[in-house]
């Protein structure tokens, strides 16, 4: 708190921590940050221990045989790119996310647990924690969530906020509609005076995960091979279009399907990255031809120049019925009349898929072409890709840091009177 | 600052400042400067020369203006002048919760405990709230259960009347769907009832005007009808907008044009009027060359025909005018008379006054050209006047031509419209409009000034 009367800029931090969970990633870190202290992948690498033995199995006291069963059933959980992304037999990636909500709890609790000890390095019974959720969660998904949060971190107070209204916040709007181009779908959704409307919000599984399997269907009608970076022992200096000269690394035997498609469906991910482009109008062949190539090299060497390739993969992101444009027409429909005129004034784009490179244009194009000529269009996104990624973190941030938002919190006193039965009116 | 005011010896207001000097030194380091013995100003020299001649130090003024004082520009902020003032990871309970949770925020050390200073942001709308007794007394409904009118007041009271968030979390599992002038209409009907049988208003619905009790009434047939239409707005389709821009630039091109001819028009009166006014005050010898004016303005309309007509009479039956009258209501161009005092030049008074438009000084230069007319000639007092009076009467030809063609062309205009709208027809025009016009159009100049009352037959006036 700062300033004469303790309330300028109307901030006042309390040490609470944001959590983001997403289904490519989750973010976390501390209120009033512009960015979260840790971006962790939404899976989890599921293996026996027997790889690294645990100081615990050195204890003295330990029983031969004892020791042994324990080794066998024991499974270690591995959490973020360090530990995630080295070979290991026999470890599975598993998600706890599914339909933008979280399932797997006890997977869940894990990465919980590594967000506690290894990113905020701080005991949890310190911080309130907000959580950003899905416009769609189930009420007992909610009330597990709270649940956990209360009784086994033993947070001093927890609160749960719809992430299209705090995209709408990151971007300093009350009322937006919110078009979030996440990696599992993209949806839109109208929020009014801070509040989500709930029957309003429309989705589509088109995301970036299908970005991802557009591009590997695209680079097999090429005949262009992905090879797993981590199977390259090395490779050599070739020109361009020209066979890859590599030679490959000798793998522990065992690796699990799921891990090695993960780690490929990265690969992917960052192909796009770097490729996809989306044109500005509908794909015309003359005019992406027009536009200079970009270099890209694969893991084996092989490496080329892309050119109308890349504006080709990102048409699936626009398809008729299933593209952001249709979704926010259909939520702008789906609203009271009274609304719309505000929420066609203030389209709000956040998710990484609006970070691709002229997908906002696209998509103020493509509304400006639906949109009802009553009223007055405006789309806003951050201007960096980060914060575009970022923008319900960053609402959360936001918002937890405000002054009149402290009294808004569940506390742990009334989660012990009220139980998790409030959480749906004081959340809403 | 310290450097400079030690090099100029001007002596540094003890500030409470922390500087590094008293940090590191304390006080007692301060320099004393010797200030000089003090000169009293003489008796009547004003200060200001006073404080020219001597100063504190007895120096000369500078020659060069310096810029070292604080009074011309701001002072830069100070940072790190102060001591650091410490700040604590403190608890605090905010008023604003029910339920006292203690949260810990940094705060100074120094600051005293006080309120929750964001407590006071903490607003509520207030809603009416009913017993069982008085539901069923007063605010039964056929259309509506108690339960859910409870309901209602629920989300009302949660989330502060915004009606179509109500609307979005209304539960549609227990009860039927409603639209938001459904819910707007019970709400500010219990509103109402509530206000006129219990004694505490409620702030946001009843408001006390003059000691009487005024209750927000919500017309929901009207609003019905209003979101009605406005939805209607919104859902046309691309054709139905296009449509309606296409009539929109329609109806403009169709003003705009009327507009326009309500112009013409109006120039066109203006102009017959003054042709008039001209020609009544001239020497009517040829009636004939006369009568050329009105039939002129006779292609306009027939009201302006009867009058003109009219006019043309009397003009033909009044006898002639004295010449100061024409001079007075000249209608060509109109020379400024004489000025007052003083000597000037003659040629002053040929110089066109400064309504004159540059295209029509052009335009009499070019007919003054065709007369072989000198445009600047010798200033005697009779070139001066008739040459000012021909200049007039050229603008007053050039104008009148003008008018003519305009005339012809919407005449024109008209005959092929009128052949366009009864096809086999053809619209035989009076020879004597037609005729006129042919003719004026092929008379010489000089005859048309004649027509309108030349500097010549003026001059046969007199």
């Amino acid at each position: 708190m700062s300033g004469p009367n303790g309330m300028l800029y109307g901030g006042d931090e309390i040490g609470a921590l944001v959590f983001d969970p997403g289904h490519h990633s989750l973010r976390v870190g501390y209120a009033q940050e512009d960015t979260p202290k840790a971006d962790i992948p939404a899976v989890i690498g599921v293996g026996p221990a027997t790889h690294i033995p645990d100081a615990e199995q050195k204890v003295p006291d330990g029983n031969v045989t004892q020791s042994g069963t324990k080794t066998g059933n024991e499974l270690r959980h591995y959490i973020d790119v360090t530990e995630l992304h080295v070979p290991r037999p026999n470890m599975e990636v598993q998600t706890y996310m599914k339909d933008g909500q979280i399932e797997n709890w006890d997977l869940f609790e894990k990465m919980l647990d590594y967000c506690y000890t290894k990113v905020i390095r701080s005991p949890s019974e310190h911080h309130p924690a907000l959580f950003t959720e899905a416009v769609w969660t189930t009420r007992p998904a909610r009330e597990k969530l709270a649940e956990l949060l209360f009784e086994k971190y033993q947070a001093p107070a927890f609160f749960l906020v719809k992430n299209a209204v705090l995209a709408a916040f990151a971007n300093g709007k009350s009322t937006a509609l919110v078009v979030d181009a996440g990696a599992s779908q993209t949806s839109a959704v109208p929020v009014v005076d801070g509040y989500a409307l709930v029957s309003a919000a429309v989705r589509s599984p088109v995301g970036g995960d299908h970005l991802a399997a557009q591009a590997k269907n695209m680079l097999n009608s090429m005949h262009i091979q992905m090879l797993p970076v981590y199977s390259i022992q090395s490779k050599e200096v070739i020109r361009e279009r020209e066979r890859a000269r590599y030679t490959l690394k000798t793998l522990p035997a065992g690796l699990t399907p799921s891990w090695q498609q993960y780690m490929l469906k990265r690969q992917y991910e960052d192909f796009c990255h770097c490729i996809a482009q989306v044109s500005e109008t509908a794909y015309d062949e003359r005019t992406a031809a027009v536009v200079p190539g970009v270099h890209y090299e694969f893991p084996g060497g092989y490496h080329q120049d892309f050119g109308p390739e890349r504006f080709k993969l990102t048409e699936c992101l626009f398809e008729q019925s299933l593209g952001a444009p249709h979704l926010v027409c259909a939520a702008a429909s789906a609203c009271d009349a009274d609304a719309r005129p505000a929420l066609w004034g203030s389209v709000v784009a956040c998710g990484g898929v609006a970070a691709l490179g002229g997908w906002l244009e696209r998509l103020a194009k493509e509304l400006a072409s639906r949109a009802p000529s009553s009223h007055r269009l405006k789309t806003h996104a951050a201007p960096s890709p980060a914060e575009r990624r970022f923008a319900a973190w960053i609402g959360g941030s936001i918002l937890a840091s405000i002054g009149s938002f402290q009294q808004m919190w569940i506390s742990s006193q009334e989660y012990d009177e009220g139980g998790k039965g409030q959480l749906e009116r004081k959340c809403p | 600052m310290t450097d400079i005011l030690d090099i100029l010896d001007i002596e540094q207001p003890s500030a409470s400042e922390v500087t590094r000097d008293s940090i590191i030194h304390g006080d007692k380091n301060k320099k004393k400067y010797v200030t000089a013995k003090t000169v009293r100003r003489p008796e009547g020299m004003h200060r200001e020369v006073f404080a020219l001649l001597y100063n504190d130090n007895k120096e000369l003024p500078p020659l060069l203006p310096t810029d070292t004082g604080k009074g011309y520009k701001q002072n830069k902020a100070k940072l790190g002048m102060r001591k650091a003032r410490k700040w604590v990871w403190a608890p605090f309970t905010n008023p604003a919760r029910k339920d006292n949770a203690v949260f810990h925020h940094w705060k100074r050390a120094a600051d005293e405990a006080k309120e929750y200073p964001f407590a006071q942001f903490n607003k509520q709308v207030s809603i009416p709230s009913y017993s069982e007794s008085e539901y069923n007394q007063y605010l039964k409904s056929e259309d509506w259960s108690q339960a859910e009118t409870d309901h209602l007041m629920d989300l009302c009271q949660r989330f502060d009347l915004r009606f179509i968030v109500i609307h979005d979390r209304w539960d549609r599992a227990a009860f039927r769907d409603r639209s938001i002038e459904d819910l707007k209409e019970r709400y500010y009907n219990i509103c109402g009832i509530l206000s006129k049988v219990k004694t505490n208003p409620w702030s946001n619905t009843v408001t006390l005007v003059n000691g009487e009790k005024r209750v927000y009434h919500y017309d929901a047939d009207h609003e019905r009808k209003r979101k009605e239409q406005l939805k209607r707005l919104f859902e046309r389709t691309q054709e139905q907008i296009d449509e309606e821009q296409m009539l929109i630039a329609e109806l403009k091109k169709i003003e705009a044009r009327k507009r326009e001819r309500e112009r013409k028009t109006q120039d066109l009166q203006k102009l017959i009027s003054r042709a008039d006014s001209g020609s009544n005050t001239l020497n009517t010898g040829n009636t004939n060359d006369v009568s050329n004016t009105p039939t002129n303005a006779a292609n306009m309309s027939r009201r302006h025909d009867r009058k003109l007509h009219k006019k043309k009479l009397s003009s033909q039956q009044r006898p002639v005018r004295a010449l100061e009258a024409v001079t007075v209501e000249w209608s060509g161009i109109k020379f400024p008379e004489a000025r007052g005092t003083g000597v000037w030049l003659r040629s002053q008074r040929m110089k066109l006054p400064p309504g004159v438009g540059q295209r029509k000084t052009k335009a009499i230069e070019q007919e003054l050209r065709l007369m072989s007319i000198d445009i600047a000639p010798t200033p005697t007092e009779a070139i001066c006047k008739h040459f000012n009076e021909l200049r007039s009467d050229l603008a007053l030809a050039l104008d009148l031509k003008n008018a003519l063609a305009s005339c012809e062309f919407e005449l024109q205009a008209l005959r092929h419209q009128y052949e366009a709208l009864n096809p086999g027809k053809t619209l035989t025009i009076p020879p004597s409009i037609c005729n006129t016009s042919t003719d004026v159009e092929s008379k010489p100049v000089g005859e048309i000034i004649d027509v309108v009352g030349s500097p010549s037959a003026v001059n046969n006036t007199i």
